[in-house]
């Protein structure tokens, strides 16, 4: 279960980019955050494992105050926090095995990845996994001689080789043709009904995220502003989420009451006090 | 520039600015040299007899004498071996030095700051510097003279390799410490790798430029070839000058050969 | 019925051939253990040594600038070396160049031409000195020649090089117009290697400046000579004072001509 309480994230003396968030996510499901650009979709993905720093509010993995942790802790909760990235973030010159491996860096002493001479478990476990999404052949083929949907399957298995409690992809579909989307996203799908995880997917195709996903979450300038399953993201909804520019937004700016998920944006700046 | 209702007959290549700005300059270039001229002690006499000095020279060194061949080739390996073994020990100590001086890997301002001093100094202080640096300190002979080369590569092998690892690409790096592996693992995998062939063809290069700074370490004590060379001119024995100078050029020839091939093994 | 997942696994090594990989790596074993073995080490000396250079270091702080005239005088003439080497060297450089470019020279011009810049190159700075102060005395006049052959051996090098690399269009198009030789190299050659050329020149004058202040401790002028004198003297001081004038003028250098060199890029 990921609970977030109150994120704020503010770069200096800006706008804040997050807006004191508030999100649960048990295990199990799948869940995608859609929203325009500048929304706060990345943001928010990255808070969680702190690749971005949080700057109040909790964010709690399974009991874990993630935000709480400092060096080694910190390390060690990551481990168990797997992620998918847009640009897959292989190291292109190592082999597909090297670069599965390394989601194991956390777990393994260095003197092992030194000399990649990685426990037999984890060699059966990337074998397994790799054959599972279709690219045990590559093994010892260099990451950047892979196509864009094949490199993106390396990446999911390096998360899924942390034995992860929580998925976060983070566009992971944006840099690829759309038959190969689709087949990322199917993958994603299987994947986190077999190993009943978690799975957070930040995504601007919403096709995709209905098709895929089993909850929709949709944020609007640093705020959650949907959050349902996909069924009920109608066209009204869609227009809150994604019509409007970020300058109206920030003219329109005030405290969202509890029910704000069920108040347009324009019905919002009526009822503030002038 | 031009305008478009300039007539043809009023056209010139630059406008009155530009025509300015380039008079500027080659005035300044003109009167630095003219200046550089007027001041130099240039003994004219002598420099209109430098050619004919020169084909003198040059004609006592013809035919070249290769009765001692034997030492010239011992020395010359002697001076290939420091020039190989400074570079590697230079290879090995530049690299914690490129780490704190790429500002993405240092780990603070100081670091940064103290690893680029250190790579500044290497750079600027000449060879041949150190080398009577080194052969004030540890005496003459081939110490002063590995010393020499390490402490001069060092700055150039520091500052490629720190430019090296200032280009790489952040998102393997991000994706690593997102898997929650220690700073260690996370240069081993992510850095690493991308870096290495930039070390290959630096290491290979600088390898190249010490052996011809090896050949003139002996000219101060420092060991090689150099010293062999010396006594030579200074008993005027030209025609021995002339095969060392032939066998220096030889092994240049081939180091820069072996070291162009090895370079495009690499790529 | 599918085959067991393998429990084993090991990168595949950058040198397939295990014949050539194990040799490449005893070869280079062996060496690095005879070429050590080989060189003197008297253990006795280098601890001799540390302590002189602990005298050494004491002797040389703090730096002594009392002499400035003759740090001035000596710094002074190897920047009149470096301007004057510099603008020869490069002139001369022209022509090299272009009998060394294969597209524009026949064959035995490309050949004459590569032999000199080989030559150029080949042997150190300090070498040449040796020769050319041997040749034409003491003095400035020999360092000047010295870093022509330098500079030539570097900008004709890297010329040639961009020489055989540009756009032969333009070259055919004006040679169509009926364009002489001469004219052919002035509208479509030349304009095509100036940047490079200008970047080379003032890329060739720092270097000049460093390599000046060298070959003046054989005796070709400059504070070379100076440096040279004091270290004769143990005039460490002095010594340590003239090296960070050289220091500095090397970086100031370097600063300027980086920042010329990244505006006409």
């Amino acid at each position: 279960m990921l609970r977030i309480a109150n994120l704020v994230k503010s770069y200096g003396k800006a706008d804040p980019v997050l807006k004191g968030l508030d999100l649960e996510v048990p295990g199990e499901s799948m869940v995608s955050i859609i929203g325009a650009s500048g929304a706060g979709k990345s943001t928010l993905i990255r808070c969680i494992n702190r690749l971005v720093e949080p700057t109040s509010g909790t964010i709690e993995l399974n009991g874990v105050k993630l935000t709480e942790l400092k060096g080694k802790a910190l390390r060690l909760a990551r481990r168990r926090i797997g992620m998918v990235f847009q640009s897959f973030n292989l190291v292109d010159r190592l082999t597909v095995m090297e670069n599965v491996q390394s989601g194991r860096l956390g777990y393994i002493p260095t003197w092992r990845a030194a000399l990649r001479r990685y426990p037999k478990q984890d060699i059966r476990r990337a074998f397994e996994l790799m054959e599972r999404v279709g690219i045990a052949h590559y093994a010892n083929k260099r990451a950047d001689a892979l196509s864009g949907g094949e490199r993106q399957r390396v990446g999911v298995v390096r998360a899924l080789m942390q034995e992860p409690e929580i998925l976060l992809a983070d566009e992971p579909t944006a840099s690829l043709d759309p038959k190969t989307s689709e087949q990322i996203m199917a993958l994603l799908r299987s994947l986190s009904r077999e190993l009943h995880l978690p799975v957070l997917i930040n995504i601007h195709n919403v096709a995709e995220a209905k098709a895929y996903t089993d909850r929709i979450v949709g944020m609007r300038y640093g705020r959650i502003i949907f959050d349902d399953v996909p069924a009920k993201l109608d066209d009204e909804a869609m227009e809150r989420i994604y019509s409007g520019i970020p300058a109206e937004d920030r003219r329109a700016d005030a405290p969202i009451p509890a029910e704000a998920s069920a108040i347009p944006a324009e019905r919002q700046v009526e009822a503030q006090p002038s | 520039m031009v305008s478009l209702d300039t007539r043809p007959e009023d056209w010139v290549r630059f406008t009155p600015r530009q025509r300015l700005t380039r008079f500027a300059i080659y005035a300044f270039v003109l009167i630095s040299i003219a200046w550089a001229m007027s001041n130099v002690e240039i003994n004219w006499p002598w420099l209109l007899d430098a050619p004919q000095q020169m084909g003198d020279l040059f004609g006592r060194m013809v035919p070249p004498d290769a009765s001692n061949l034997g030492t010239i080739l011992r020395v010359l390996v002697e001076t290939v071996n420091i020039a190989t073994i400074a570079t590697g020990a230079g290879v090995i100590l530049s690299l914690p030095v490129a780490y704190i001086a790429a500002q993405n890997t240092t780990p603070n301002q100081a670091t940064l700051w103290l690893g680029r001093f250190i790579l500044v100094t290497s750079r600027s202080v000449n060879t041949i510097i150190w080398a009577l640096l080194f052969v004030a300190i540890f005496g003459p002979g081939v110490l002063a003279g590995i010393l020499a080369i390490t402490f001069r590569s060092l700055g150039f092998l520091g500052k490629l390799m720190g430019e090296a690892i200032e280009e790489i690409d952040r998102r393997p790096v991000e994706a690593l410490e997102a898997t929650g592996a220690s700073k260690g693992k996370v240069i081993l995998y992510a850095i690493v790798p991308q870096v290495l062939p930039a070390f290959w063809a630096v290491s290979i290069l600088r390898w190249d430029i010490n052996i011809r700074e090896s050949t003139v370490l002996g000219l101060v004590g420092a060991g090689g070839i150099g010293l062999v060379l010396q006594g030579a001119i200074d008993t005027f024995n030209w025609q021995e000058a002339a095969t060392i100078l032939l066998a220096i050029l030889a092994l240049v020839v081939i180091g820069e050969f072996i070291s162009a091939w090895l370079r495009r093994q690499i790529i | 019925m599918k085959s067991p997942l393998p429990e084993t696994w090991s990168k595949p090594p950058a040198i397939a051939n295990p014949v050539l990989r194990y040799g490449l790596i005893l070869a280079v074993a062996v060496y690095a253990v005879w070429a050590i073995g080989t060189l003197p080490f008297d253990w006795a000396r280098i601890s001799d040594g540390v302590g002189r250079a602990g005298r050494i270091f004491s002797g040389a702080f703090p730096p002594s600038f009392e002499r400035p005239g003759l740090m001035l005088e000596g710094f002074l003439e190897s920047l009149q070396i470096a301007i004057i080497a510099t603008a020869a060297g490069v002139l001369l450089s022209v022509p090299i160049a272009l009998m060394s470019a294969r597209n524009l020279a026949p064959m035995p011009v490309y050949i004459l031409g590569r032999g000199i810049i080989i030559c150029a190159r080949s042997f150190h700075p300090v070498i040449v000195a040796i020769i050319f102060v041997k040749a034409v005395g003491f003095g400035p006049l020999a360092g000047m020649l010295t870093l022509m052959v330098y500079s030539i051996g570097f900008v004709a090098k890297m010329l040639a090089e961009r020489i055989e690399e540009i756009d032969w269009g333009q070259v055919e198009a004006v040679r169509a117009a009926g364009a002489s030789y001469l004219s052919t190299l002035i509208y479509a050659v030349f304009p095509q290697i100036m940047p490079r050329q200008i970047g080379l020149s003032i890329y060739q004058l720092d270097s000049n400046l460093r390599a000046s202040a060298v070959v003046g401790i054989v005796g070709a002028g400059g504070i070379g000579a100076t440096l040279a004198n004091a270290f004769k003297r143990y005039d460490y001081d002095f010594a340590l004072a003239i090296i960070m004038v050289i220091v500095g003028a090397i970086l100031i250098s370097e600063a300027v001509s980086g920042m010329i060199r990244k505006r006409i890029w």
